[in-house]
């Protein structure tokens, strides 16, 4: 009874912050849903907008998440001009192509970060980042908490957005026959660019919850490209309730293996998850 | 007979380039040129064995990193042992090869861009695990850390190092041209260009892939040990680090990726940019990262790509396709 206590906070942490994983893996699954393209810069986009927010809170004063006012638009045309000038250009050429080029900007975009912030590990400090608060036994830190409450939020938006917007089901459309979307009239590069667009949004998003939990420095980015994957793959590409769960999983699965291994044992233990998932069903968990 | 003695000429330049690589240490040279051309062997190395996997075999392996800290481990948990380094550097690349092995099962299930993910969670967890293990106990680097020393170097010098690389480099040469020329080789681009189609033909898929994917781990995993045993020491965040990748990858996509020639040329270039970038260490990642983003845009078929076209349809016109080709993009950047 006492041990299982001790399992109730790390359980309920870790179910938690894996809605900021849900946050991040949403932002990947969604370009690869549409263009087929793994975005390996897609962590390191994601810890850029974690420096935005740090700069708009430490000399602007403006709290992280009332950021996401100005961030969340200032991304989306982000991603639209990267998406139409690096991007579509190399997916024009080959998967391949794209994919070595999202790895040149990952490269790029964290040596930027260095240079502009210092490879010195910061975080996101506002007035409610050491709150906490208390059920039952379990304290659970405030952050941690949101990032559950961002997930919810933002799967519902764009669950709603691909199921009822013109643009959404375009989206749609194109990840399921891009071919057949084509002759239906949808312009598949003007869909890659929204769906791209959305995914540098969700990053922002997911920057602003990941600075308010965790430390974060330049190379932070790979970790959070990796966990990103290893979501998608427990839940399967291309489904949105997987990928929920998926984020859930792993949040719950890093926690524990924190508790019962140490530190190290923290990333370990989702990651070979992963693998052997993926050795006995290549497709995800909940993928078709 | 005219011809024959012509077609040996470009045979007896490579044999005397080759000699007279082998022969550098032996003259007064310097210490850093030595330096220099180990770094050119390991990293075409590293070239030659990515080529193998993401040029010939369509094989986009992000795993490099895996292949070369395991073998770099190995050979040093051996000397640590008392095996001497040699038998390590060789013990590591069949560690390499056996790794290749075992994960080969589950990452040959994911398909393109699962399998280049899948791979590149491997080194990940490599390092996890390495910061860990503690595999030979006391006298570590430093303060417990995961971080080994290379024993049984004494009496080793730059010169034992260089041609270690030099011999290494030379093999992995002469793999690529032994399995482009082979049977193997043309089962391999056939697997490259559609596999579904040459699985018709009665290509075993998964065997060809299993094969190249060993003999790039086992070239890889010896080139690894070798720079282990001239670094001296191991640790697991270097040793497992995504730079691995990225100096396999640049160097192959500078000079032209599936192309046999490409590595050499482009390994110079990386060479070049790794010991000039070395003095702006800050902004190093910056500049490499940009000139893998231009190549890949401007010239996706690398330097040697670029050179085949111009000979094949005359530097003239290519280069004025080249040009208009940049034209058309600039002018019109939204027909493209």
């Amino acid at each position: 009874m006492d041990s299982l206590a001790d399992l109730a906070t790390p359980i309920t942490m870790g179910i938690l912050y894996g809605g900021l994983y849900v946050v991040i893996a949403l932002g990947l699954s969604l370009v690869f849903g549409v263009m087929k393209v793994i975005n390996v810069a897609h962590g390191d986009m994601v810890v850029l907008g974690s420096y935005i927010a740090f700069v708009a809170s430490t000399s602007l004063g403006i709290d992280p998440i009332l950021w996401l006012v100005l961030g969340i638009p200032l991304f989306f045309i982000l991603g639209i001009v990267i998406q139409r000038f690096f991007l579509y250009r190399a997916f024009k050429m080959s998967a391949d192509a794209a994919l070595i080029i999202a790895f040149g900007l990952g490269l790029i975009i964290q040596n930027a970060e260095q240079l502009a912030w210092t490879p010195l590990s910061r975080s996101l400090q506002t007035s409610y980042s050491l709150k906490s608060f208390q059920i039952g036994e379990v304290y659970i830190p405030l952050v941690y908490l949101l990032d559950f409450i961002a997930a919810l939020i933002i799967i519902l938006i764009i669950h709603q957005f691909l199921k009822r917007t013109y643009l959404g089901q375009a989206i749609t459309a194109a990840s399921q026959d891009r071919q057949t979307a084509e002759l239906m009239g949808i312009n598949p590069a003007r869909v890659y660019q929204i769906a791209f667009g959305i995914s540098m949004a969700l990053a922002a998003v997911g920057g602003v919850f990941l600075g308010l939990t965790f430390p974060f420095t330049p190379t932070s980015g790979v970790s959070f490209l990796i966990i990103a994957f290893g979501v998608i793959i427990l839940g399967g590409l291309g489904s949105m309730t997987g990928t929920f769960i998926g984020g859930l999983i792993f949040g719950l699965s890093q926690s524990l293996g924190g508790t019962f291994l140490g530190p190290t044992g923290q990333l370990l233990v989702p990651f070979v998850m992963v693998i052997v998932i993926l050795t006995i069903r290549p497709q995800g968990l909940f993928g078709r | 007979m005219q011809r024959t003695l012509r077609g040996y000429i470009p045979m007896a330049l490579i044999g005397l380039t080759v000699l007279m690589l082998a022969l550098l240490p032996t003259i007064d040279i310097s210490q850093i040129w030595l330096l220099y051309i180990f770094h050119f062997f390991i990293f075409l190395t590293l070239a030659n064995g990515w080529n193998l996997l993401a040029g010939f075999s369509g094989l986009l392996a992000l795993c490099p990193a895996a292949f070369i800290g395991l073998a770099g481990y190995t050979m040093t948990i051996l000397t640590w042992l008392k095996i001497p380094f040699y038998v390590g550097i060789l013990a590591g690349g069949i560690v390499a090869a056996l790794f290749a092995i075992l994960i080969s099962r589950s990452v040959f299930r994911m398909r393109g861009i699962y399998f280049a993910i899948g791979t590149l969670v491997l080194p990940e967890i490599l390092r996890l695990l390495f910061l860990r293990w503690r595999p030979v106990g006391g006298g570590q680097l430093h303060g417990g850390g995961a971080g080994y020393m290379v024993k049984g170097l004494t009496g080793i010098t730059m010169q034992n190092t260089y041609w270690l690389g030099l011999a290494i480099g030379l093999a992995s040469v002469i793999i690529i041209a032994i399995i482009l020329r082979s049977k193997f080789g043309l089962g391999l681009a056939a697997i490259r260009d559609n596999d579904a189609s040459a699985s018709s033909s009665g290509i075993n898929v998964f065997r060809l892939k299993l094969y190249s994917f060993i003999i790039a781990g086992f070239v890889m995993g010896v080139a690894g040990a070798i720079f282990y045993t001239y670094q001296g020491f191991i640790e697991p965040t270097s040793a497992f680090n995504i730079k691995w990748l990225m100096t396999a990858m640049l160097a192959t996509v500078i000079g032209g990726k599936g192309l046999e020639e490409g590595p050499l040329v482009g390994t110079i270039v990386v060479v070049i940019l790794h010991f000039q970038l070395s003095r702006y260490a800050n902004i190093s990642l910056l500049i490499q990262g940009i000139i893998l983003v231009i190549i890949m845009l401007a010239v996706p078929q690398g330097i040697t790509g670029l050179i085949r076209d111009f000979r094949k349809e005359g530097g003239l016109r290519a280069l004025r396709r080249l040009t208009q080709k940049r034209i058309k993009l600039i002018t019109n950047p939204r027909k493209d």
